[in-house]
């Protein structure tokens, strides 16, 4: 049986094409690109060339590009490198980040929290969209950071980022203590517009896995003139921030990973419209089902739901035996024993935050596979729904 | 009747070989056969992560190359919450009233044969199945016997199970000793072949009385003897045990607890093993396997401790208030409220209750 897969925001195969541009610097072009000979140099000359596509994508300057080995060390990188830059001449700090960041930020921010940096945590709507006004409200005489993600990796729910951005330009216009604003755009990065100017940030995160890419490779767009101080030493590399060996192959394959963006944009309207249909057909045909999240400020590819009587868990494995890949929240919480901090934000119930489905399309989500799984989708919930019926008469049947 | 090979078992693998062995005798049988490790709750810990005996990173992946080398498909069941709230806090809470629960009865009960269960159900799965030493045998009825491995018998912690429960559940180990298991675990060539036995509560990671301080709150009182005379101070009723000798910290003993009387919060000691002794016990949470009661006064063979021995025992009445009176042939050491109370009927077990 072929299998469907619908966990997308978690991660994506490797396109043919990046893989190729990868092959000769994982088989024959072996050189460090800091190394002077001639093996050396072409390395180099594949990561300058990425850089530039990167560049291009985000609007920015080639220098402005700092290559990471995943997008929660560019988050760490950016939150931590700001922060120890005002710490380490002894100020006193405050940061916004919002309730529904991916643990790379939340988590990050809880450590300075214990360190002493003041942290707000935004709320979001019930919808699972910021409201820029709230964001304003937080804003202090100390604060030199504001942490906001794109578009939410559980719920697909998109972020006024432009108008944050606008807002803290605003602010910082008649300030002495500028506001540095960091966006993480990994799940964004694949349908919206990364265009850094447009959007106003001064820092920005993106993953090569969520975007067709390698694994252990992403992005931190640094803004020129920004103040960041790095959080690992070691050699010149990637302008200090991220000494290391560069990974060639995953950084070329990045860049062509990212120049393939342009070239799929036809792709989304379609799978835009397969997602409707799958979202339609769930909560029209399965009675008890709801949506989490706003659809209009949504990603086309992400479907959220809950189903009254029937656990995320239980789907996600049911669907598995029938080949369908999916997920309850994000693949990073799913190890973890909290229900998703997400939904929790969202004001949902510890049981409704347990009960979520997520499926995410991709390039190659067909028609025909949106039909196989609402057909499956429908008989498993009815099934653990009766199961949930069994489990009362199993419970009566005890004694005492 | 679906073909064997059609029939599908979910089995709750620990990454121990009991567990281990279980999955790889099913497929050898032609079981369509899908491991689950359950994720329980791990408390709190200084350290990196929580502690949990039975869910360690090392129980998991070991349990994950189990199913990998089995080529069969595994998944991790997240039962902390589940856990947490039908374990833990049960055992915290019959600590407070003073009596001394058994936690994997439990379990299973309410996770492994619950839970569990309903979760399979769902995975449209035909059983489950454990590492579990017992045997059941489903004709019309299905019967709970003893494992053939008389030193590692479990059937005592599976006296609350229901025919519901036994007709969906397979212990293929229940057949063979413990040492033909790890003759097979080796010969499956199965990586829990070396792994040690575990034996105490799970959740706790050194003793219980450590645990308990973490939860309950110290509360000091009175040490007395049978005549009434103070002998010392304790420090909470809920950190002694009938039957303990150890830990009470009384120079020119041995002393051993006898009783605890919560309302008083007085313990009392005696030096003679004698005052341990009783004849009689009430038990309540009743449960029978079959679902039906037997004609009483009905003679057993009771066991009040899954260490203690098979006793000679009559079922005398049913109380009013739906409790059983008991009635040993002869004294028992260490009767202690909490504890399950099980009945055999030569290798059957019938059901039990908990001791009042």
């Amino acid at each position: 049986m072929k299998g469907i897969y619908l966990d997308h925001a978690a991660t994506t195969p490797i396109s043919k094409a990046v893989l190729d541009e990868m092959m000769p610097y994982l088989k024959g072009s072996y050189g460090n690109a800091s190394s002077i000979h001639a093996l050396g140099q072409t390395s180099r000359e594949a990561i300058d060339e990425s850089r530039e596509r990167v560049a291009r994508f985000l609007n920015c300057l080639p220098s402005e590009i700092v290559f990471t080995g995943s997008a929660t060390e560019s988050d760490n990188i950016a939150i931590l490198g700001i922060a120890d830059f005002f710490l380490k001449q002894g100020k006193r700090i405050h940061i916004i980040t919002s309730k529904i960041e991916h643990p790379a930020v939340l988590n990050t921010c809880e450590v300075l929290d214990k360190r002493g940096v003041e942290v707000d945590y935004c709320n979001v709507g019930k919808d699972g969209v910021i409201d820029v006004s709230d964001i304003e409200k937080l804003i202090k005489e100390n604060t030199v950071l504001v942490s906001i993600m794109y578009a939410n990796n559980e719920i697909g729910t998109i972020q006024p980022i432009i108008e944050i951005g606008k807002l803290i330009q605003r602010i910082n216009q008649t300030r002495e203590q500028k506001i540095c604003f960091h966006t993480d755009a990994v799940q964004a990065v694949n349908y919206l517009s990364c265009d850094v100017k447009e959007l106003g940030v001064d820092f920005l995160t993106l993953s090569a896995h969520k975007i067709y890419g390698p694994k252990g490779v992403g992005v931190l767009y640094t803004k020129q003139g920004t103040q960041i101080e790095p959080i690992v030493y070691g050699g010149h590399q990637e302008a200090k921030l991220r000494p290391g060996t560069e990974n060639t192959a995953n950084i070329v394959g990045l860049g062509r990973a990212i120049e393939d963006i342009s070239t799929h944009k036809h792709s989304t309207d379609v799978m835009e419209q397969l997602r409707d249909k799958l979202m339609d057909g769930i909560l029209n045909e399965i009675k008890h089902s709801r949506l989490n999240g706003s659809i209009d400020h949504r990603l086309p590819n992400n479907i959220n739901v809950s189903f009254d009587g029937a656990e995320g868990e239980a789907l996600v494995i049911a669907l598995d035996q029938k080949g369908i890949a999916t997920s309850t929240g994000s693949a990073c919480s799913s190890g973890s024993l909290d229900p998703s901090h997400v939904l929790l934000a969202l004001g949902l119930s510890h049981v409704q935050a347990h009960g979520s489905l997520r499926m995410t399309l991709g390039r190659q989500t067909t028609e025909k596979d949106i039909d196989k799984v609402l057909d499956v989708l429908t008989k498993i919930v009815k099934k653990l729904r009766t199961i949930s019926g069994y489990k009362k008469s199993l419970a009566s049947e005890r004694s005492e | 009747m679906k073909k064997k090979e059609n029939l599908k078992v979910v089995v709750a693998m620990s990454g121990g070989v009991d567990s281990s062995v279980t999955a790889a005798l099913l497929q050898r049988a032609g079981f369509d056969v899908t491991g689950v490790f359950m994720k329980f709750w791990t408390a709190p810990s200084s350290g990196k992560g929580g502690w949990n005996r039975c869910c360690s990173i090392e129980a998991t992946e070991r349990a994950r190359k189990t199913a990998q080398q089995l080529g069969i498909p595994f998944y991790v069941l997240n039962f902390a919450d589940e856990f947490k709230k039908r374990i833990v806090d049960y055992f915290l809470e019959e600590y407070k009233q003073g009596r001394t629960p058994n936690p994997c009865v439990v379990c299973n009960k309410e996770i492994k044969f619950g839970l569990l269960l309903e979760k399979a159900l769902g995975l449209e799965a035909d059983f489950i199945a454990t590492g579990h030493y017992g045997k059941i045998q489903c004709a019309t009825q299905c019967k709970l016997t003893k494992a053939k491995d008389k030193t590692k018998d479990q059937s005592y912690f599976l006296w609350q199970l229901n025919q519901k429960q036994l007709k969906k559940v397979l212990l293929p180990v229940g057949g063979y000793t413990k040492k033909e298991v790890r003759a097979l675990a080796s010969e499956f060539n199965l990586p829990a072949a070396e792994t040690k036995e575990s034996q105490e509560v799970c959740f706790i990671e050194t003793t219980t009385a450590d645990f308990l301080k973490k939860y309950l709150k110290q509360k000091s009182g009175d040490i007395v003897t049978p005549d009434g005379k103070v002998v010392g101070k304790h420090q909470g009723l809920w950190f002694y045990t009938i039957g303990q000798r150890k830990g009470i910290g009384l120079s020119s003993g041995p002393f051993y607890v006898i009783s605890k009387d919560m309302k008083k919060n007085v313990l009392t000691v005696s030096k003679d093993k004698k005052d341990l002794e009783k004849k009689e016990l009430v038990a309540k949470n009743i449960n029978w396997i079959s679902g039906k009661e037997p004609k009483m006064p009905y003679k057993v063979m009771a066991k009040i401790r899954y260490n203690s021995p098979l006793a000679s025992a009559v079922i005398k009445e049913k109380l009013s208030n739906g409790r059983l009176r008991i009635v040993f042939t002869k004294p028992q050491k260490a009767v202690t409220p909490g504890q399950s109370v099980v009945f055999y009927k030569g290798q059957e077990l019938l059901g039990g209750g908990i001791i009042c």
